[in-house]
Order: C-alpha cells, then sequence, then structure tokens
C-alpha cells in the first residue's frame, strides 16, 4: 500500500513550505495493494533532526494541535484533509529539513510499516543576527542573484521605492500595508530563485554583531561610508541606479560597541505607543524613521533607501513589530475598527478596500506615472493576497479571521494568532 | 586661518558645552510634546537636547511651528554643533513619516542648502548628502564645481565623488578619471572608480587594474564588481583565469569563485574540469576558512 501527501494541497515540492499558521493538507491512497478493507488507519508523524524544524497537526480548521495525528483513509483513493503548521520555536534551518511520515498497518492488530512521506521545511522570518551561516549564505545568494548586477529583478523593487511612489507607503494609514506587500513580492522572488530562503529581519533596538559584519550586510570601512564585504560576499557585486556598491555612515548616535542606535524606541515601548491602528502607526516616525537616520547614506533618504540592502532587513522588523502588536491586541481583522485607521477617507492607496500600487498597474490620478514590476508574484503556497492586493489584504497575514488570507510567512518570535 | 582648521576649533568649542553629569530621562519615555520642549531649550544640556531630539518627529506632526523653530535651530551656527546635528537628524526622520511634511518640505530644501555651506564639515556633509539623495541641482552644481576647483571644494574628494553618484552625470565620468590617474589621496581613487562602474568606456580600465597584481586588492575587488556590471563576459573569462593562477593572492580568487559562483554559466562550469581542479586545490590551500568552505560548496555543487 501506498499513500501520497499533498502539502498545501499539492504534491510539488515547491509547496512543501509551512510556517506557523495551519496549512491545509491532504492525503490519499495511491496503491491499496494489500488492503482488505475499505478505510486503512494511517498514522502522521515529523521526523527531524533536534535542531531542525518540528512540526504538528491536527485534523479539522481549529482544534488542539498534535504531534502526531491518525486519519482514516478509504481505499478508494479519495482524499481526506488535515492541516500541519510548524510547531512553534522549531523553525527549520534547512531545506525540507522535517519529514512527515504515514505509516499504516494492512490489517487491525499487525505492526505498522511506512506507506509514504514527504519532506517539508518551517520556513520562518528569522532574526538576522542569530542566523547559521549556512542561512546566511543562501539569503546572500538568492539577494545576490536578484540584484544581478544591477540589471536583475531587483531594478523593479529599487523603482518602487523613490520620491515619485513615497506618496503611496509614507506618512499615512497604508505605510504598514505597503510595506508588508513590498516585502512579501521582494520575498517571494527570493524564493523563485532558492525556496528555503526568507527574509531575516534586523532587530534594531538590540544589537546585532553578526548582522554588522564584512560576510553579512557590510561593515562601514571609513568615515565616507563605503561599505566593505568580504570577497566571499555576493553582495560585493551590489549595483544600483548603475552605481557599485553601497553607502552607510554610522552617525554620532550609533553605538559602535553596542550596535545598535540608541535613540531608537525598543519594541515595549512601541508597542506601548497605542492599541488602536492609529496610535500605533506612529512608529512610523521612531523607530522607523529614526532607524534611517541612524546613518548617513542611502538608507537615510527616502528616494534612496532601497539602494541598501539593509534597509530590506530594517523593514521586515518594521512588518514584524506590526505583527507581533497585531497579535498582542488582536488586530487581524479589516472589519474591526481598531486594525486599522480609515476614517476620515485617507488619500487613494491608503483606505482599506483600495489596491496598492504598483501592484494594481494603475498610473496617473493620484497614482505614480508608472508601475514597475507587474502583479504580485503568486506564491505555490497560498493564493493570497492575489495580483492585486488591497490595503486590507495585508492585515491578516496569518489567515486567523479568514484562513484562505494567508499570505505564507511568518516570524520567529510571533506565534500564530 | 583655512576653512579646516576654523571647523575643528569651532567644533570643539560647539561639542564642550554639554558636561552634565546627569542621565538624561529615557528619550523613548516622554511624550512628544516634552521631548520637543526639551529639545528646542537651550536650558537644557546639549545630551538632554540631543536624546530628547529622537522624538521630534512625532511632535513634528501636531503643528507646522514646531518644523520651523527645529530648521531655525539647524541653521543656527550659535547653538551647539551635536544639537544642531539631531536636529537636522530628526527633520530627515520627519521626512519619513510626518504627515505635514509635504507641506514643509520647501523650507526643508532650503534649510539644507543653506547649511550646505556651513563652517561646520560635518554639518556641511550631512546637508549636502541630503539634497544630493534628493537629486538636487544646487548640490550636484555646488559638489561638481569642488571637484574641479579644490579650493571651492565644500567636502574632500572621495566625498564629493560618492554624493555625485547618486545622479551621476557625463560631466562627472571626466572629472572621475581625471582623479583615478592622479588620486589625492587613496579613498578618493576608490570612490573614483565606483562612480566610474556606470561609465560604459571605463571597462578597459577595469580589466587593467583587475589583472595588475601591484594595485591594492580593494581597487581590484571595485574592479571586478564593476567589470561584472559593464562587460560581464570579461569578468568570467579573467575570474576563470585568476582561479587557475597559483600565484593569484587568495583574496581575489575568493571574489573570482563567488563571480563564476553567481553569474556562471552552469552547463559551462560544469564541463569545466580544470576550472574545477583548482577549485579543489582552492578548498583545500591554505586561505582563510569562509573562502574555502565556498570553494567546497561550489566542488560539491559541480562535482560529478
Amino acid at each position: 500500500m501506498k499513500v501520497e501527501l499533498q502539502i498545501n494541497n499539492s504534491i510539488d515540492p515547491r509547496s512543501h513550505y509551512v510556517g506557523w499558521a495551519p496549512s491545509t493538507c491532504r492525503i490519499r491512497v495511491t496503491d491499496p495493494s494489500g488492503t482488505i478493507l475499505p478505510n486503512v488507519n494511517v498514522q502522521l508523524t515529523g521526523i527531524s533532526a533536534a535542531s531542525a524544524g518540528a512540526v504538528k497537526f491536527r485534523k479539522n480548521a481549529t482544534g488542539a494541535f498534535s504531534d502526531s495525528l491518525t486519519l482514516q483513509v478509504p481505499v478508494t483513493g479519495a482524499s481526506v484533509p488535515f492541516f500541519v503548521a510548524g510547531k512553534f520555536g522549531r523553525a527549520s534551518v534547512n531545506d525540507r529539513d522535517v519529514r512527515i511520515e504515514a505509516r499504516a498497518a494492512l490489517l487491525p492488530g499487525l505492526p505498522t510499516s511506512p506507506v509514504g512521506s514527504v519532506r517539508v521545511m518551517v520556513r520562518i522570518r528569522k532574526n538576522a543576527n542569530s542566523l547559521t551561516a549556512g542561512e546566511r549564505d543562501r539569503f546572500l545568494e538568492a539577494f545576490g542573484q536578484l540584484n544581478g548586477r544591477g540589471l536583475g529583478r531587483f531594478t523593479d523593487f529599487r523603482e518602487m521605492h523613490t520620491a515619485v511612489s513615497d506618496p503611496q507607503a509614507h506618512r499615512a494609514p497604508g505605510f504598514l500595508p505597503w510595506h508588508r506587500a513590498y516585502l512579501l513580492d521582494l520575498e517571494r522572488e527570493l524564493q523563485r530563485i532558492d525556496p528555503s530562503v526568507s527574509l531575516p529581519y534586523w532587530r534594531f533596538d538590540r544589537p546585532a554583531p553578526v548582522l554588522f559584519t564584512p560576510d553579512f550586510i557590510g561593515v562601514s570601512s571609513s568615515s565616507n561610508g563605503t561599505v566593505q564585504f568580504s570577497n566571499s560576499n555576493p553582495l560585493q557585486f551590489w549595483t544600483t541606479d548603475g552605481v557599485q556598491g553601497v553607502n552607510r555612515r554610522p552617525l554620532n548616535n550609533w553605538n559602535p560597541a553596542a550596535q545598535r542606535a540608541p535613540f531608537v524606541i525598543n519594541e515595549a515601548d512601541t508597542f506601548a505607543l497605542g492599541t488602536q491602528y492609529p496610535a500605533f502607526r506612529t512608529l512610523e516616525g521612531n523607530p522607523h524613521g529614526q532607524t534611517h537616520v541612524s546613518f548617513g547614506g542611502s538608507i537615510s533618504s527616502i528616494p534612496t533607501a532601497a539602494r541598501d540592502p539593509l534597509f530590506f532587513l530594517l523593514h521586515c522588523n518594521v512588518d514584524r513589530l506590526w505583527a507581533k502588536w497585531q497579535r498582542l491586541n488582536n488586530r487581524f481583522n479589516p472589519a474591526q475598527a481598531a486594525s486599522y485607521d480609515s476614517t476620515p477617507p485617507s488619500r487613494t492607496g491608503h483606505n482599506l478596500p483600495d489596491t496598492m500600487w504598483p501592484w494594481n498597474g494603475i498610473t496617473g490620478g493620484g497614482r505614480p506615472p508608472t508601475a514597475p514590476g507587474g502583479a504580485m508574484p503568486a506564491s505555490q503556497c497560498v493564493s493570497a493576497p492575489g495580483p492585486q492586493p488591497r490595503v486590507r489584504d495585508a492585515l491578516d497575514y496569518q489567515g486567523s479571521v479568514t484562513a484562505v488570507s494567508r499570505l505564507g510567512f511568518d516570524y520567529d518570535d510571533v506565534q500564530f494568532a | 586661518m583655512s576653512k579646516k582648521s576654523i571647523v575643528a576649533k569651532k567644533s570643539k568649542k560647539a561639542a564642550g558645552k554639554s558636561p552634565s553629569t546627569a542621565k538624561p530621562k529615557t528619550a523613548s519615555r516622554m511624550s512628544p510634546k516634552a521631548a520637543y520642549s526639551i529639545a528646542t531649550s537651550s536650558k537644557k544640556t546639549v545630551r538632554e537636547r540631543v536624546a530628547a531630539m529622537s522624538l521630534v518627529p512625532m511632535a513634528a506632526t501636531e503643528s507646522e511651528e514646531k518644523p520651523q523653530a527645529v530648521m531655525n535651530l539647524v541653521r543656527n551656527t550659535a547653538e551647539p554643533l551635536k544639537v544642531r546635528l539631531a536636529a537636522l537628524q530628526s527633520l530627515a526622520a520627519a521626512s519619513f513619516s510626518a504627515e505635514g511634511f509635504d507641506s514643509w518640505r520647501g523650507d526643508y530644501i532650503a534649510t539644507l542648502r543653506a547649511v550646505a555651506e556651513d563652517p561646520e564639515l560635518e554639518m556641511r556633509q550631512r546637508a549636502l548628502g541630503l539634497l544630493a539623495r534628493e537629486q538636487d541641482g544646487f548640490a550636484q552644481k555646488k559638489l561638481l564645481e569642488g571637484l574641479q576647483h579644490p579650493e571651492k571644494a565644500l567636502l574632500p574628494p572621495e566625498k564629493a565623488l560618492q554624493l555625485i553618484s547618486y545622479d551621476v552625470h557625463a560631466e562627472a565620468y571626466a572629472v572621475a578619471r581625471d582623479i583615478v590617474e592622479k588620486p589625492p589621496n587613496p579613498d578618493a581613487k576608490r570612490e573614483a572608480l565606483r562612480l566610474l562602474a556606470a561609465d560604459a568606456k571605463a571597462a578597459p580600465l577595469f580589466e587593467k587594474l583587475l589583472r595588475d597584481k601591484d594595485e591594492t586588492r580593494e581597487v581590484r575587488q571595485i574592479s571586478a564588481s564593476a567589470l561584472q556590471t559593464l562587460k560581464p563576459e570579461k569578468l568570467q573569462e579573467h575570474a576563470r583565469e585568476m582561479l587557475l593562477d597559483k600565484s593569484e593572492f587568495d583574496d581575489i580568487q575568493a571574489t573570482s569563485l563567488t563571480a563564476i559562483t553567481q553569474f556562471g554559466d552552469e552547463e559551462s562550469i560544469a564541463k569545466d574540469d580544470k576550472l574545477l581542479k583548482s577549485v579543489d586545490r582552492f578548498s583545500a590551500s591554505k586561505a582563510p576558512a569562509k573562502y574555502k568552505q565556498s570553494a567546497r560548496r561550489f566542488v560539491s555543487k559541480y562535482s560529478k
């Protein structure tokens, strides 16, 4: 007897990535030979090394998870649904380092034997400062390839975050949703290059001595801020706007011993900004803006910030803060007033029902004159947010209100709601 | 007395005004309003004012008078430099976040232009940096003028070259080429080369520098990167040769290997036994561990 396990309802290995939020899965018998009963009990278990990812199961969309799950599967080949999620705190380190094994006994009372298996990865956005060398290198290689000597797909991401697009992304309620979509787009492109990569975040209120090294995001080697990378770092070829390299000069409030900016408010104070979105989104000033200007160089101005690869790790942390705040205050539901700020109506692109530029392809009439990059790329794992995301689509990122809204990313310190 | 020495004296005087031993209240625990009041008060210590200034971007959203007062503070050379710089930083942070920013953007740019010729080098550098990133014509003109006529320079040449690269024009290439030929210092040469990485005519120069073992490793690394942009096929050719060259430096071989790993044609690499043998040898050499690790990954990917 053999069974087929479909993760995210697919047998395609590119779909075999899960997070803390449950993934919908299916199992079916593909070879019933040896069975004599109409149904067979199949036990699912996750097998992995102690340092690798770990998964948990549940039968229905709600209810408790467990380390193993027994399902009654018809031998006719009909599918039986189940749910898999990463076990919080046990993210994968390597690509598909967890094996989900299916075991069954042909007859009741007989010992079980393996009847199928599939490898999955608990793919989670992690603190950049604690990545393994392997995780770091995979990320840098994918990022370097996306940049493609200044001519790759990264060019679109550079053109999405400029002075012209500024009103779409800043100083209004859509700041957080727009950047969430922007990072998701970038991450999906990185995953096309290497599906095991997720975007790391720079926790800017804590020391990050591992991040600010020549082997990772580079170090400013001189007073004028030219960033140096090691000879094995793919970012040494980083090119934007036709210009080679990165400029990033730590300013006088940068604490070189601690590797963090002292005037950036910490996580607790960020959450203390308020439990309603209008108050919380003032994080756009501090810590967000304040972190940007902890440096001189391209990251310190909106028109040029996206020229620095660190920018994406900075924003990943801003997004993590939002995600964590959402969980603390249960602010996932767009229908709940405190989850967003759209009264009185804000400018186009910042209201809950608005589609977001540039993914909507709309130009002119309050939108920028061009829309680089095209639609939001599809994911192999989830269906949301669709090619033209709306502001509201960014809120329920884990699918805790509506399962199909799940965007397919999670943070290492933000549990499934 | 030169401008630089005046600058140094003024900086010391300004910085010396903050001998407070009292630990300032943690900025993040203050209300934006209180922070604003402390930041702009000459009765408070420099340390207190600088700490409070980080919350001004939030206060700036409350009225238009506040950003104006902060801009006046930036322009006021009688204020301590640290406070003025913190004020400038707050305005820059507000450009990311303050909802009313668009209405005072013009004044912000005017303030930056005013302090672009400030007596303090650090202030000039920051203001010109912010302007250059906005592709401001005034800043571009001043920077180029300073490179062409060093007596008018507001910034050291290496910094001016770096800032000009935010909006490169043909005339900047001519200046950069001159600096590469007669560099006033190694940093200026390096920045001139970075600028030229966007100039198609510079490819032969980068090929020459890349293969010159007497050049600094940094210049050779920049040349490899520039060539990757200008003539990627040439870099692949040179990178292969440098990996085969047993007398080549470890770090240059590591850069070559990274170029081939990232941008090389996988099919050709897989068939290139000579290259694979060289990389295998590199992986067992006395090179630093991180280079050897990259080499081992490469070999394991392509070994048959």
